[in-house]
């Protein structure tokens, strides 16, 4: 695979997220595949914030460790981030603002000195143009033209009047014609050219992926309360809800908008919420409530890094054990975890037919590295899944005899029993949080008691086919198989294909369905029980632990990281190579830089500052994202 | 036309004897008769508590949820589909306690929801601890040396939150519960009614001959309920009077528009009545590209 890795740095507030997007559809318009990985800390202004623009000509679903070209919007960004840099790789700075004085630079890399705010103010722009400026000028050293960089600025800015296009395409220009004219762009290690489309890519996030989802699925109710990361699932639903007919609530909290979501789905609508960790926490009791009402819910639970307030913008898969005991009482769940963009979208759809078909709570695991990344995927991969809606009953029937009630918790074969909604005349019930007879009405009747967990419990024997089975991948005659789940699919696939390159065969077992498991998941994982690694982004394998009790296997090493980043596919690669030679057993993957994005200092504020209104300042630990 | 017998299940209630919660469901069942309700488009919602029976024992459709959590999963069901008749059942812990912040919420955001709160100012299912509602002073299970705090203005706190009706009954006067319930059924918008209750198990001090004396309804002492600084004024009387004059009636009631008049994806036809078998993403999906 060709590829490209830009990564722009600045501080919160420069507008870094949204230069990587525009980046990468840039390149996704012109045939590529990008992957855009934001880091950040939990701060609205100040501190270190960075994208990174994986491009290539091939799927790419997970970041690098390093870069080609850093676009440094400060010195600190290139304190932070020079080491990160390939062989090779370049660093654009602005010499005008940014003072290297003092900073080693490995002698390999190659610094572009450009005057980002003077061109950006040139061309009527101010300091939150100079993005612009450095896609122009990056755009240039890999020989591509401006024309598509143009087309996304019009698309963009063109709501906002003829000037503000022509400013921002000036900026472009700017950087690019900079370069040209200053340095031999021809030397530039890397070359891309644009390529032929089969077909309309799409670049999304995994939160705009679930919510989309979400939306194909027939959502018309959604309540939840602000959290990071889930908030954008939020954000995006709500931004369509005049759209699809879907009702958005901002709940006062938690608590409340899990339990509205109990009672519109009561009542017929198709119903979500998102939350993080200590959101979930606080809705643990009313997704107990959906179980023993048999009320179907979806819960997005986007990890983040915990216990407690933990990283609140950083990313973990330690909430497996959380989603799969919540609540008080045995009750049946399914939990799926989305390996990748796309997957986000359709298993979101299976959520809503799982939740109704056996009217139980489903929750969707994402963590803040699937849910804030955004991906190129291929547009056809887009489909909707036929709405299954189970035995909800919506037609009138027979008028119920006086004093009667409808046998909502009828005993049945499958463990389901027909549900019908409020306003349909012959189903007046009563749902409760208490244990209850057939007819919902409350009971203590220990043999009725029995029998109604046993009925709860036994649906699980008939999801066998709704449940997504693990999905194996990598050469034959593989000597260790890499066991992950959820948002670590694309980092120990490619890990796979590393070492395949250097001629070493391992393969990868990965779980989008984590509990309860599919039936090949104990096929498989059985077959390859000899030579299994675990791979979480956890610091107590939490889904090798359930392995373990489940399906009764052992692991021989494992690979763990949870100092608050993913795993990049590199580290994954090596230490699986170093535990297959036997030069390891358990890894720990961690950062050793000395680097800290949330107490960045903004070194170079003052100069940065001039030619602004006004100076930024010390604007760091302003306001929390919470 | 349902009857009072439409109303009524087969299970004979469990309370005990003398509970309020007596009179409070049957004045329910007659009074959503007298509006003209209907088994199949009712739903009684309540949280956990003495009060949390009464979605088991008014034949409607009924969702007995958590404990404090009646107004937000009756909202849900209200804006799937605000064509049926919500009412949310609660009591003075469950209401005015732990689901506290759900009731100020739901008041400022007057969705056409009938809110009945218990107030017994007494903690009956978990045997008899001092509730919101306590006067101070007194002595309960968990305040054997007698409360400190001042109890909460539930009536108070409904006005200056703006909900659009707010009156109070009591169980000891049955017509009168009738006749509020009525109006608060035929309410559109948020309408709390606070029904003060005798609990005869755990509330020794706020008994029937306690209330007698004290009860007036100031309905016929000619309040204005378009009046909200004397409706806030009333709603105080009690505790400030030292309880010597406990109001009830409707304290204040004015027309406004709903949350669900706010929701032009409920004006063709209610969310949950849309066909999902075929959603058109296209349009959607190209904001991707």
């Amino acid at each position: 695979m060709t590829e490209f890795v830009w990564k722009i740095g600045g501080e919160a507030g420069f507008g870094v997220m949204g230069a990587g997007i525009l980046f990468g559809k840039v390149f996704t318009r012109t045939g590529h595949y990008a992957f855009i990985y934001p880091e950040y800390p939990s701060l609205i202004k100040g501190g270190l914030n960075t994208t990174q623009v994986r491009v290539g000509d091939a799927p790419v679903n997970a970041p690098s460790k390093t870069y080609d070209l850093l676009v440094a919007l400060n010195k600190f960004t290139v304190e932070a981030c020079k080491d990160e840099a390939r062989t090779g790789g370049s660093i654009i700075y602005d010499g005008k603002n940014t003072d290297l004085t003092g900073i080693n630079v490995r002698e390999d890399i190659q610094l572009y000195n450009i005057p980002l705010l003077e061109i950006a103010q040139n061309a009527g722009g101010d300091m939150l143009m100079r993005n612009t400026v450095a896609m122009g000028a990056s755009l240039a050293l890999v020989g591509y033209t401006l024309d598509q960089l143009d087309v996304m600025i019009h698309e963009i800015f063109g709501r906002k009047g003829e000037d503000v296009v022509k400013i921002n395409m000036d900026a472009a220009k700017g950087g690019y014609d900079y370069v040209k004219a200053h340095y031999d762009a021809g030397k530039f290690p890397i070359k891309l050219e644009k390529r032929r489309m089969r077909e309309s890519k799409f670049v999304l996030t995994g939160n705009e992926a679930i919510g989309a989802g979400a939306i194909q699925a027939g959502l018309k109710f959604f309540a939840s309360y602000p959290m990071t990361p889930a908030s954008s699932i939020l954000h995006y639903i709500a931004a369509h809800e005049y759209d699809h007919n879907i009702i958005v609530k901002h709940a006062e909290d938690e608590i409340a908008s899990m339990n509205m979501v109990v009672g519109a789905s009561y009542a017929g609508a198709r119903s979500m919420c998102c939350t993080s960790g200590g959101g979930f926490a606080l809705k643990s009791e009313a997704l107990g409530l959906a179980a023993l009402a048999e009320t179907p819910v979806v819960v997005v639970l986007s990890q983040r890094t915990g216990p407690s307030t933990g990283m609140p913008t950083w990313t973990e898969q330690a909430d497996l054990r959380f989603a799969m005991h919540a609540s008080q009482g045995d009750f049946l769940r399914v939990i799926l975890a989305p390996g990748d963009v796309t997957e986000a979208y359709m298993h979101t759809q299976r959520a809503f037919n799982i939740a109704e078909k056996y009217q139980i709570p489903v929750i969707i695991l994402s963590d803040k590295f699937l849910s804030e990344s955004a991906a190129t995927t291929d547009s056809s991969d887009y489909k909707p899944l036929p709405i299954e809606r189970g035995k909800m009953i919506t037609q009138h029937m027979q008028p119920l005899p006086q004093g009667g009630r409808f046998k909502r918790y009828e005993f049945t074969e499958d463990g389901v029993s027909p549900r019908p909604i409020p306003g349909v005349i012959g189903g007046e019930h009563v749902a409760t949080s208490y244990e209850h007879w057939e007819n919902g009405f409350s009971t203590e009747h220990f043999e009725t008691r029995k029998k109604m967990v046993d009925k709860r419990a036994r649906k699980i024997n008939f999801m066998a086919n709704d449940l997504i089975p693990p999905t194996l991948y990598g050469p034959k005659g593989a000597k260790l198989t890499l066991v992950c789940w959820g948002s670590h699919k694309a980092p120990v696939f490619e890990a796979v294909d590393i070492l395949k390159k250097e001629g070493v065969k391992v393969n990868a077992l990965h779980f989008s369905c984590v509990h309860p498991l599919h039936p090949l998941a104990y096929e498989l994982l059985l077959k390859y029980r000899k030579r299994l690694v675990i791979v979480e982004n956890n610091s107590t394998a939490q889904f090798g632990g359930y392995l373990k009790e489940k399906v009764g296997v052992q692991f021989i090493g494992s690979i763990l990281r949870y100092d608050a980043r993913p795993l990049f596919p590199e580290d994954v690669a090596e230490h699986a190579k170093a535990i297959l030679e036997g030069r390891e057993k358990d890894a720990v993957v961690y950062d050793r830089t000395p680097v800290e994005y949330y107490t960045a200092r903004i070194i170079d504020t003052k100069e940065a500052g001039k030619g602004l209104d006004k100076p930024l300042g010390e604007s760091k630990h302003t306001i929390e994202v919470i | 036309m349902a009857t009072v017998n439409d109303f009524t299940p087969k299970e004979q209630p469990q309370w005990c004897p003398g509970c309020g919660n007596f009179g409070i469901m049957l004045a329910l069942r007659n009074a959503l008769v007298k509006v003209g309700a209907e088994t199949h488009n009712t739903v009684v919602v309540s949280g956990v508590g003495c009060s949390g029976k009464d979605a088991h024992y008014v034949r409607t459709y009924g969702y007995e949820g958590l404990h404090g959590r009646a107004l937000p999963l009756a909202t849900g069901i209200k804006l799937a589909n605000s064509r049926l008749r919500v009412i949310a059942m609660g009591g003075d812990g469950d209401g005015y306690g732990i689901g506290l912040n759900h009731f100020v919420q739901t008041c400022r955001r007057n969705i056409g929801l009938t809110y009945i709160v218990h107030d017994n100012a007494i903690y009956g299912l978990t045997t008899g601890q001092t509730s919101p509602t306590s006067m101070k002073g007194m002595k309960t299970k968990s305040t054997p040396h007698g409360v400190l705090e001042e109890p909460i203005h539930p009536l108070a706190l409904a006005i200056t939150s703006d909900a659009t009706f707010v009156a109070r009954t009591y169980t000891g006067n049955i017509p009168h519960m009738i006749e509020v319930f009525t109006q608060a059924l035929a309410h559109k918008g948020f309408a709390l009614v606070d029904v003060l209750q005798i609990c005869p198990s755990w509330n020794k001090v706020n008994t029937p001959e306690w209330f007698k004396t004290r009860i007036y309804d100031l309905n016929k002492e000619g309040h204005d309920v378009a009046d909200k600084i004397k409706a806030y004024e009333k709603a105080l009387e009690d505790v400030h009077s030292g309880y010597e004059r406990v109001p009830i009636g409707i304290f204040y009631k004015v027309d406004k528009p709903t949350y669900e008049d706010g929701l032009p994806q409920r004006k063709e036809k209610e969310v949950f009545e849309h066909d999902i078998s075929a959603i058109n993403m296209e349009k959607t999906l190209a904001k991707f590209i």
